[in-house]
């Protein structure tokens, strides 16, 4: 049936254009994450003796046509060309310039038609006209005028199209593989998180998401995705960045050192489809590659002062779920970049969506903590009570933090102040802190059920 | 395609394999799926959360920022074997990466959401190079001659075609002519999800599709109801929410959910919504025209392609806007925990219709105490001229405060009674209050209390020395004391109010020496002071620098 139906196809674009034979097509598709495609073509293709050119119709709008390759048994490549000029009713009448077409008179009273044949002069602005020896504009006089043309010229097409010219060894039909890149194909994950709050485990999905922006559909493609990028888009890497306020929070806590049975090219994974797909032009797909129950997670609170922060109404912290990618804990799986929705079933059971948060690729045994949002019932205030010059360059700043609980269950928030850099030092404290980094402190307050907290610290600095 | 749509229009629909060979237009799925098309929603659930970078304000109906979770419930009868289930009629903000389908039994192969949808110009498009018929009406006798033929070009909206009597351009000639298309196309009217699915066995399952989908959004609006004396307020809410979606979702289990919730900006996936057959000529212009310059087009790579890409993104500014605003009864809305958001269920089902806005009721609460607070914030040592003070109505969410429950951010207005009935004095914008939080109500400048502020900059260190020390000053460094600053609170209202003054000190700096107490609010320096009915107090301070 599909093959039939493939043949079908075929002859309607025989009858249409392809100088030369193609038949049975086998397409593959390679798609890489950062908006990268290799598409790989093989057909049956007629090849006569000698001189002779294949055009390729079907091909990506966006094609990068310096990558294109066509391989084939006993043939030489003369050149290859990639035409864009299209096929409209204006070029084609440009090109008729110093041609002879057919124009046809309707009489608007009678119908009658009578044809004459007419010179193009030119086609500046209006279209001029040289019929026996008069010079004429084109319905100069507004009356139905049609032009009719022998044929098209030969470099114009409805699509974009890449041609080959080829010397072929000996005649026949023989399979021939063009492959090419292109943008406007690309793939990212989508993740579905149910979170039980009963018994803190997540139920996990992954989905990959095919785009396709490319103009040209890709029908019965075997379909390979790359979890990484081969060429680095605008000159390199992302940017440091330099202003220590602004960091993002990272996702990655932990990252993993297990191997997974996925298979790899250099240090790619690859995830092939399992069967035959067809991307069409603006399609999104998406096909599972992940389905795990039951992975242990955990829900915690998280509240990031920058240096110097105070706030004069308290501030929601950030709602934390945290879980492992690890094998015998966790996903068991190598995560490509992508977004984790996270759902939660209501009082009824219904699944809602309690908010999202983008990963990196995700090596197998990694622990990730994902921010979904604010807490609505959980804030912090910080304040800075009082600063003291104690010499030129020595500043004494006193902080406090008051945390707020409207939950009926009494709530751990991990409070981190940043901007410690230097000889920072932390003189006082109402709470025992550890220095995550030079650059960080943290507490882990609690925060008794429908209460309140605070927490107090003194730091020595030089700024 | 922006219309609103009413669902039900569909019946359930089954194409044969056979059928979509003879299509002229091959079916985008493998060749053996038959196509299988959802019922309609037996069961909706609406779950509209609020634009995320909002934290406080009422909803722009022209700008919807919020997103919905759309839970739809249908009636699929699948075969054996490979089907394509098709969801007609889902949400036209639908984030297709966030459709989750379940209750099908055996594995989905794969979801799509075809991005092309059927206009002229997608017919057209779908039949380059393919045979159809072109019709020529006369326009005297009125018969159609019908030629077959077959389309060249479709490029740039022109449409270039050939017939047995040679090469020809569509509509450029001035005689009526049309083109007519054989066959199906695949194409949907309005944005379709479709599902690839293998089943072993004939079966009739309910599915449930969910999806997030833009164009939604909510808010609290609350209006607070000053007593006579000014003392005490009634408090009401409205949940408002709206839908700027073309789809309506009729009788629908409707929740709302607040707090904040994290949502990671990611480019929409383009629809190509299609457009008119342009048919765009050669030049026309005639020896009666006026003169142009000659222009001359060079050649773009690919503008056309492009330029159709960028069109596709103006499909919500052709949308038309909100009209239908519905007020529902005064059944409250339900709370309940969703992790760390809380959740507001409307009691009913109701009918969530394409652009409209509804209101629910969210809370209704009477006598609540309010202290209205009068305050100033200035920075230290500077003069300032006269200028009103700032009013606030103060009061605790707590139940001692008949309040006590997490309160939505969004709008409040503030009204008061007048002659037996109210006018509306101010509004402003709330955030999320939690529970045992304090509500600051902003209810704008008053003209009637007055603050100025004036820096002694003759330093007379004699009138310095009768300002009373701040209790717990320790290092008092004479050398680094400023002048005195003056600063004079103008009541002219006939009752003593409760007044504010926050100072901004610069790095390191403190208030030393002054004449009223002196407190902290959130580090920084505070007098809270009494300004009697018509009076006048001056506050004096002194402050030391770093």
């Amino acid at each position: 049936m599909r093959v039939q139906l493939l043949s079908i196809g075929w002859v309607f674009c025989l009858l249409a254009h392809a100088p030369a034979m193609a038949a049975e097509r086998a397409l593959s598709v390679t798609i890489y994450a950062d908006d990268l495609a290799l598409v790989q073509d093989r057909r049956d293709i007629e090849i006569k003796g000698g001189r002779q050119r294949i055009e390729f119709q079907d091909v990506s709008a966006q094609i990068r046509p310096e990558t294109a390759s066509l391989t084939a048994a006993d043939i030489s490549i003369v050149e290859q060309n990639f035409d864009f000029d299209l096929l409209t009713p204006a070029k084609l009448m440009e090109k008729a310039v110093g041609h002879e077409v057919t124009i046809v008179r309707v009489n608007p009273a009678t119908g009658a038609e009578t044809r004459e044949a007419a010179l193009v002069l030119a086609t500046n602005g209006g279209v001029v006209l040289k019929i026996g020896q008069r010079i004429e504009v084109l319905r100069d006089d507004g009356l139905p005028v049609r032009v009719i043309f022998d044929k098209v010229p030969e470099n114009l097409r409805a699509r974009p199209t890449l041609s080959v010219t080829v010397i072929g060894g000996r005649a026949g039909t023989r399979p021939a593989t063009l492959s090419y890149l292109t943008p406007g194909l690309g793939w990212r994950a989508d993740y579905v998180a149910l979170y039980n709050e009963a018994d803190g485990k997540i139920d996990v999905q992954g989905w990959v998401t095919l785009t396709n922006s490319s103009g040209a559909a890709y029908d019965n493609a075997q379909t390979l995705l790359v979890a990484g990028s081969p060429t680095q888009v605008d000159g390199g890497a992302r940017q440091p960045n330099y202003y220590r306020g602004s960091q993002p929070r990272g996702t990655l806590q932990q990252a993993g050192t297990e191997s997974g049975s996925r298979e790899r090219l250099g240090d790619y994974y690859l995830y092939p489809l399992a069967e035959l797909t067809t991307i069409a032009n603006l399609q999104t797909k998406q096909v599972s590659f992940l389905d795990v129950h039951g992975v242990p997670a955990e829900h915690g609170y998280e509240f990031r002062n920058h240096w110097l922060g105070t706030s004069e109404t308290p501030q929601s912290a950030k709602s934390i779920y945290s879980f492992s990618t690890s094998a015998h804990a966790g996903l068991g799986d190598q995560l490509p970049a992508g977004v984790l929705r996270f759902y939660m079933r209501d009082k009824r059971g219904d699944p809602q969506f309690i908010g999202e948060s983008r990963i990196d690729h995700t090596p197998m045994g990694s622990t990730l903590s994902l921010a979904t949002g604010d807490a609505f019932d959980v804030k912090v205030r910080a304040v800075v009570d009082k600063r003291t010059r104690l010499s030129a360059f020595d500043w004494q700043s006193e902080m406090r933090y008051e945390l707020t609980n409207a939950l009926p269950r009494p709530v751990t928030v991990k409070l981190l102040q940043e901007g410690l850099w230097g000889d920072s030092r932390i003189t006082a404290e109402s709470q025992k802190s550890t220095r995550r980094s030079a650059d960080t402190a943290e507490w882990a307050v609690a925060v008794p059920a429908n209460g309140k907290a605070s927490l107090t610290a003194t730091f020595e600095t030089r700024y | 395609m922006r219309a609103a749509i009413k669902r039900g229009r569909h019946s359930m629909r089954l194409v044969t394999a056979s059928g979509f060979a003879l299509a002229w237009v091959l079916a985008a799925a493998p060749a053996e799926a038959a196509d299988i098309l959802a019922s309609i929603p037996s069961d909706l659930s609406v779950t509209v959360y609020r634009a995320p970078l909002r934290s406080s304000g009422s909803i722009t109906l022209d700008d919807l920022g919020g997103f919905a979770l759309v839970s739809e419930t249908r009636t699929v009868r699948l075969p054996a074997g490979v089907s394509r289930l098709r969801f007609e009629g889902v949400a036209d903000g639908i984030d297709p990466a966030s459709a989750i389908v379940t209750g099908l039994p055996d594995g989905v192969i794969e979801k799509n959401r075809e991005g092309k949808l059927l206009s002229p110009a997608a017919l057209i498009d779908a039949a380059l190079g393919k045979p159809v018929t072109l019709l020529r009406t006369d326009k005297k006798t009125g018969k159609s001659a019908r030629l077959a033929g077959t389309i060249r070009s479709d490029a740039e909206g022109g449409v270039v075609f050939e017939t047995s009597e040679g090469i020809e351009a569509l509509r450029c000639s001035g005689l009526p002519e049309t083109l007519s298309f054989s066959g199906v196309t695949d194409l949907a009217a309005t944005p379709t999800l479709s599902v690839l699915v293998r089943s072993a066995e004939p079966i009739t399952a309910a599915v449930t599709l969910s999806y997030l989908a833009r164009d939604f959004d909510w808010a609290a609006d609350y209006v607070a109801t000053l007593s006579a004396d000014g003392n005490t307020m009634d408090l009401g809410a409205w949940v408002t929410l709206a839908n700027g979606n073309g789809v309506g979702f009729p009788s629908a289990r409707t929740q709302v959910v607040a707090g904040r919730v994290n949502r990671e900006n990611r480019a929409v996936e383009p629809l190509d919504i299609g457009g008119p057959i342009l048919a765009q000529c050669w030049p026309r212009g005639s020896t009666s025209d006026p003169p142009q310059y000659l222009q001359i087009d060079l050649a773009s790579p690919l503008s056309a392609a492009r330029e159709k890409m960028a069109m596709t993104q103006t499909l919500a500014a052709a949308a038309p806007r909100l009209t239908e605003i519905t007020l529902t009864g005064r059944k409250k809305v339900e709370q309940e925990q969703l992790g760390d958001l809380k959740l507001y269920r409307v009691p009913d089902r109701t009918t969530v219709s394409s652009r409209q806005s509804k209101q629910v009721r969210l809370l209704d609460r009477s006598s609540i105490p309010i202290t209205p607070v009068y305050g100033a914030d200035l920075a230290a040592d500077e003069n300032a001229a006269s200028a009103p003070a700032h009013l606030l109505l103060r009061t605790m969410n707590d139940a001692s405060h008949h309040l006590g429950l997490p309160l939505p951010s969004g709008r409040v207005a503030v009204f008061a009674a007048r002659d037996g009935g109210t006018l509306l004095q101010h509004e402003s914008n709330v955030r999320d209050l939690a529970v045992d939080e304090e509500v600051e109500i902003d209810m704008g400048e008053s003209s009637d209390v007055r603050v100025a502020s004036q820096s002694d900059q003759t330093g007379d260190s004699a009138r310095a020395e009768t300002l009373p020390l701040v209790p717990g000053t320790l290092r008092l460094r004479p050398a680094n004391v400023g002048a005195v600053n003056r600063v004079d609170v103008s009541n002219a209202r006939a009752t003593e109010i409760h007044f504010e003054l926050r100072l901004r000190l610069p790095e390191g700096g403190r208030v030393v020496r002054a004449d009223h107490p002196l407190g902290t609010k959130n580090g920084r320096p505070i007098f809270r002071l009494s300004i009697p009915a018509n009076g006048t107090v001056t506050l004096r301070y002194q402050s030391q620098h770093g």
